[in-house]
């Protein structure tokens, strides 16, 4: 008796993982079962689902296209950030906290890789089932963030100088977790994780650029939260190694990293278009930027809540363009503290 | 499974495939069982084409030539990386190579199960497909763990540990296809023992010559932990004559130097489970991969282990092929209904 139970059970074991390898591969090559399963098998319920899902969502997005369904963040919605914004958005040559950042002299970055920088891991956000936030033309932030981060990829790889990494370089899901575990294996460097905004309350244009800390504003907390919702970390993994972290090398050198990243997005940005807002650098407890043991940014390139730059993004001139503020904004990073760099940089100008 | 959804084509060759960071195996439904290091080169130029005669060299070959050679190791460090655009060439190559190796009837189709390290896979699965596919007819990734368990019939219940060249890969079972949760990679493994005892020689014996290939030679037959009453005496040039060494302790510190992150990192993903399943699993712990070959290595984690309760820990039998022989069984296995779209 038992034995033929445990046979039986063994036997539904071994062809529910069978059809589980079969479905993985599926997945792999863009076929959805359902696709499959459509004539022969019922649907099952796990994969309808999803489906259910993404059809609210569509209908929401639709009906209530200025406050989308699972909007990504809204860190600076509001008046109380009113000020903020004004005050950065006024300096032209970027707001003083950068030159506060900036002038500091920065540590020689080949004394603390040794060799210097030669991997840089991009990481563009979302992908997969994670759609990341949306335009109201239906732009999503997964494939707009992978074409520039692969622009990215491409420009850094011509100058023959760097070994590149993408965490995703397909339309893929990858947990959180997963793209910090990619970085450590890989011992990238350096790395960036590449997003779009959306601001459901001001249709504006905006860039930000985040790197890894506590932070006492509830909406970045908010936005922190929502970023970091997929990343299987509990709880209190995550307030043990927050309070564990201090003012490290890491966190410094990462502030660094965003200054020069948001310096050069938002002063390019800007003499394309006049109406881009900086909201500058902010500290923001996001996993992926967390269990990164190297300096680590985030930065919010864009903004799809704007729908002028919504049609923007659309356009490969764009995009490329983006691309290649991020590109700058690495190389001012890495040159920081290479004197002939800032000689060379003087005599430029 | 019912012998009618199974593939009885006599047109078709299931191949279980384990390409690994330092060797790659194949085992074939027509009884062949091959491996090759990992290793593929291509001649620099024309002239060292000439010399050395073919347009790809793999494993051993490709080592001794080297020096004609554009070398590459595809799989090291677990991704397929950017910029190095050879890798995936290499994978192709390395993937056709095992294929010839299996020695296909004309005109036979080939059905191939690939286990890869599991972050390689995780990093850049249409990568690995698109280098794998076009040597076979139809193909199904799977995590190289996962096919080891599979192939022992671990599918519930239990922890296979792979330790083998750049990474130690652990995979929990409990009757589904593991997800990226049930799996962990930490980077201690073989390569890592090989760097301890290179520099743990060169610091005792700093006249005495030694390469890293000596060392994981020395290492492959000598390894050990814990306790053992033989002597280790290697012969090591030393000002061009040879001179026998005692490296014995050398051995030992090198070979557990890999045993605290591996006996952390078993905890760490039983105690995720409520403590039923943990007693289960904790009965089934099962290592596999060149590592497991270290003496005395299966003892010693079975102690570690034993302050957290009762545990039984086994080793595979024959580590080089359990990865191959585990995709075969599961391309054997799979219903012909599912080789179809892939
Ligand atoms: N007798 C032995 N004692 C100790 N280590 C050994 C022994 N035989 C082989 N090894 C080591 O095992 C490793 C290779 O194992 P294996 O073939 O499982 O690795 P792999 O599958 O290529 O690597 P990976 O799983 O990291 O991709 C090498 O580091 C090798 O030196
Ligand atoms: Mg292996
Ligand atoms: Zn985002």
């Amino acid at each position: 008796m038992l034995l033929t139970y445990n046979k039986k059970r063994n036997h539904r074991i071994r062809q529910n993982i069978l059809r589980g390898v079969y479905e993985d591969n599926l997945k792999i090559i863009g076929k959805g079962p359902e696709v499959i399963y459509k004539h022969r098998y019922y649907v099952p319920k796990r994969f309808l689902l999803p489906v259910v899902l993404s059809f609210l969502v569509i209908v929401l997005q639709s009906n209530f296209a200025s406050a989308p369904f699972l909007p990504e963040k809204q860190p600076v919605s509001g008046p109380r950030s009113m000020p903020v914004l004004a005050l950065n958005a006024d300096e032209s040559e970027g707001p003083s906290h950068y030159k506060a950042f900036i002038s500091t002299p920065g540590m020689p970055i080949s004394r603390i890789f040794g060799l210097g920088v030669r991997t840089i891991m991009i990481d563009p956000g979302h992908g997969g089932n994670d759609t990341g936030t949306k335009g109201q033309n239906g732009t999503k932030e997964k494939d707009i963030a992978l074409d520039i981060a692969k622009r990215l990829r491409d420009r850094l790889k011509k100058s023959g100088n760097f070994n590149i990494l993408m965490t995703r370089d397909q339309d893929v899901t990858v947990p959180l977790n997963r793209r910090v575990e990619m970085a450590k294996l890989s011992r990238a460097d350096l790395f960036i994780s590449v997003h779009l905004n959306y601001l459901p309350s001001r249709p504006i244009n905006m860039i930000e650029t985040y790197y890894f800390g506590p932070s006492s504003d509830p909406k970045v907390l908010k936005l922190a939260e929502k970023e970091n919702a997929d990343s299987s970390y509990s709880i209190s993994d995550f307030k043990d190694i927050i309070g564990k972290i201090g003012e490290t090398m890491k966190l410094q050198e990462s502030k660094e990293f965003a200054a020069s990243i948001q310096k050069k997005l938002f002063m390019n940005s800007r003499k394309e278009n006049g109406n881009v807002y900086n909201f500058g650098v902010k500290r923001a407890p996001f996993v992926v930027l967390l269990g990164v043991d190297v300096p680590a940014v985030l930065a919010e390139v864009s903004c799809l809540s704007n729908s002028e730059e919504e049609v923007q993004l659309n356009t490969e001139q764009h995009r490329e363009h983006i691309a290649r503020y991020l590109e700058l904004g690495i190389l001012d990073y890495l040159n920081k503290g290479d004197v002939t760099y800032e000689a060379r940089r003087q005599t430029d100008r | 499974m019912k012998q009618d959804d199974r593939q009885t084509d006599e047109n078709i060759l299931f191949v279980g495939i384990d390409l690994g960071t330092s060797r790659s195996s194949i085992s074939a439904s027509n009884s062949t069982r091959e491996w090759t290091e990992s290793y593929v080169g291509w001649p620099k130029d024309f002239i060292a084409m000439q010399v050395v005669g073919k347009p790809v060299l793999f494993g051993a070959e490709a080592l001794a030539n080297r020096l004609s050679l554009d070398l590459c190791r595809p799989l090291e460090h677990g991704v397929i990386k950017e910029g190095i655009s050879r890798n995936e060439e290499a994978v192709k190559d390395i993937i056709k190579h095992l294929i010839e190796l299996a020695k296909p009837a004309e005109g036979q189709k080939i059905h191939a199960v690939v286990g890869v390290p599991a972050d390689t896979l995780k990093v850049n699965k249409l990568a690995i497909r698109r280098a794998v596919s076009e040597a076979v007819d139809s193909l199904m990734v799977v995590t190289e763990p996962f096919a080891v368990a599979y192939g022992l019939n671990l599918l519930n219940n239990s922890l296979v540990i792979d330790i083998g060249a750049g990474t130690t890969d652990f995979c929990i079972m409990h009757g589904t296809i593991p997800t990226e949760d049930d799996q962990k990679t930490i980077l201690t493994a073989g390569d890592y023992v090989d760097d301890q005892l290179f520099s743990y020689l060169v610091e005792k014996y700093p006249s005495a010559r030694f390469n890293k290939n000596m060392v994981r030679q020395f290492k492959e037959q000598y390894s050990f932990v814990k306790d053992m009453a033989e002597d280790i005496q290697v012969e090591i040039p030393v000002n061009g004559k040879l001179v026998p060494h005692d490296i014995k302790n050398e051995i030992k510190r090198a070979c557990e130097s890999i045993m605290p992150a591996l006996t952390e990192t078993t905890i760490e993903m039983i105690a995720r489970f409520d403590p039923e399943f943990q007693i289960k699993i904790k009965n089934h712990i099962v290592l596999a991969g060149g590592g497991s070959l270290i003496r005395g290595i299966r003892e010693y984690l079975q102690d570690a282990l034993k302050e957290y309760g009762q545990c039984n820990v086994t080793c595979v039998e024959d580590p080089l092929f359990a990865g191959s022989d585990g995709a075969l069984k599961l391309a054997k296995d799979m219903p012909a209904k599912y080789w179809e779209p892939l």
